[in-house]
């Protein structure tokens, strides 16, 4: 057979052809340069493929992959302590060692005549996290995505809330211009769920974003915290604009769960 | 089979989830189980007729996912990458087992062979068994051809990326799996009525 009857017929069978197409492949029926019996056996075997199933895999399938992803997690965990490690030494500059040796000299020499009780550790605690945020609200502000991505990933070790992190977060979610960066923020965001700025902050977020998977990512976001308010947001979303079919039923979904 | 709209959510999901698990946070991968272990076991079931093979190659296509996923790009979909991580786990496990030069033509003695269960099955019953022998008896690349297109949906294109082919190749390949199939059909069935 003429390998462009093949490449027909095989688009007829996958249901590619459009109504052209399917005249086309008529019309070489019609014409004899299509076997019609051949067509029609062809057409029904494909039809009948359908029924030969599979078994279905064994428990043990699952066992095996889960140890497996538990196994890679712990290796992850390890390799981890050594590659900050490296990173630390590989840091290391005449500067830096002079700073943290001014800084243990004098740490040394406060600790000698200070007490040691809980106020101090409280205090020290309090500055750790200081200098967390002021490390995230720098790094979100650097020209390397990865330094951002990592940003975001410190954030989500602060234990509290702070107003600076959250406004940096919130910039970032709305402004920045990689994709990955925006969802990994929306993820950090949700830990700080209770609070009214994080709040806001996603739902005004909704109607700036452009990317289809951050769409996503804020709608999941949204049924997580409940965030009611939105559905104004998302329907004013689908109003304006012109939707990806599938995010418009993700969209359509969330409203409803809503 | 998913319709269009769930399929390319559920390819955007796929993505955003692999990347995640690229980022390292490696839990997610368990998502990605979840949604494909079925489709992976019945697509190297369906190479192999071996399900602890099969169970065995699943495992080694995630254990590829971890250890390549630093260079997931998130570019394509995600199937089209997951199922080119399943070709090459297949093709080196038969490589491994010295088994994956042997041709796999036409075998006039095996066609022959009918199951022991043959006296108990009814009419319909037969003739799926002869489909999938029939299946069986395809090389490798016809019969990956039809199980991704048939069974996991996937487009030429699609398929055309996994085996490093042009789309029209992949066309052919399918038509021509369809005339074999055919006639290894009608070749079986006249087998079976003869018994």
């Amino acid at each position: 057979m003429n390998e462009s009857y093949e490449l027909l017929i095989a688009d007829y069978l996958a249901g590619n052809l459009d109504e052209d197409g399917k005249t086309k492949v008529e019309q070489l029926i019609a014409e004899g340069k299509i076997d019609l019996i051949d067509f029609k056996a062809m057409e029904q075997l494909h039809e009948e493929l359908t029924t030969v199933s599979t078994p279905a895999p064994s428990e043990a399938m699952s066992v095996n992959f889960y140890s497996m992803l538990e196994s890679e997690k712990e290796a992850q965990a390890s390799y981890k302590w050594v590659e900050k490690v490296n990173e630390w030494i590989a840091s290391l500059t005449v500067s830096k060692l002079a700073y943290a040796c001014v800084l243990l000299i004098v740490g040394g020499f406060i600790g000698s005549f200070v007490s040691q009780d809980d106020s101090q550790l409280e205090a020290l605690s309090s500055q750790v996290q200081n200098m967390q945020e002021m490390l995230v609200v720098s790094m979100l502000e650097g020209a390397s995505t990865t330094d951002r991505l990592k940003a975001v990933n410190i954030s989500t070790t602060l234990p509290t809330a702070d107003d600076k992190a959250i406004r940096a977060l919130l910039f970032t979610l709305q402004n920045d211009e990689s994709v990955n960066v925006r969802v990994q923020a929306i993820e950090a965001l949700k830990r700080w769920g209770d609070h009214e700025d994080v709040r806001e902050g996603l739902v005004g977020a909704i109607g700036v974003q452009e990317s289809d998977i951050v769409i996503i990512s804020l709608a999941d976001a949204m049924i997580e915290l409940e965030l009611n308010s939105s559905k104004t947001e998302f329907e004013k979303l689908m109003n304006e604009r012109e939707l990806n079919i599938g995010v418009k039923e993700k969209i359509e979904n969330t409203i409803a769960v809503l | 089979m998913n319709s269009g709209n769930e399929k390319l959510v559920d390819s955007t999901t796929d993505k955003t989830i692999m990347m995640k698990v690229k980022e390292g946070d490696l839990d997610k991968l368990g998502l990605l189980y979840e949604r494909y272990n079925r489709s992976l076991y019945s697509f190297f079931y369906r190479k192999t007729s071996h399900s602890q093979v099969s169970e065995d190659l699943v495992q080694s296509v995630f254990e590829r996912m971890l250890k390549y996923r630093t260079s997931y790009s998130g570019t394509g979909a995600f199937a089209t990458w997951m199922f080119s991580i399943a070709r090459n786990a297949h093709i080196d496990h038969y490589r491994k087992n010295k088994r994956y030069d042997q041709k796999e033509v036409l075998d006039e003695n095996k066609l022959g062979e009918l199951p022991p269960e043959y006296e108990e099955m009814d009419e319909k019953e037969i003739r799926k068994k002869i489909l999938e022998e029939a299946l069986q008896q395809l090389d490798n690349d016809k019969k990956e051809v039809v199980i991704l297109s048939r069974y996991e949906g996937l487009k030429y294109a699609e398929i055309a990326e996994i085996q490093g082919v042009s789309e029209n190749t992949v066309k052919v390949r399918f038509f021509r799996a369809m005339q074999e199939l055919k006639t290894l059909v009608n070749t079986l069935s006249e087998v079976y009525r003869n018994e």
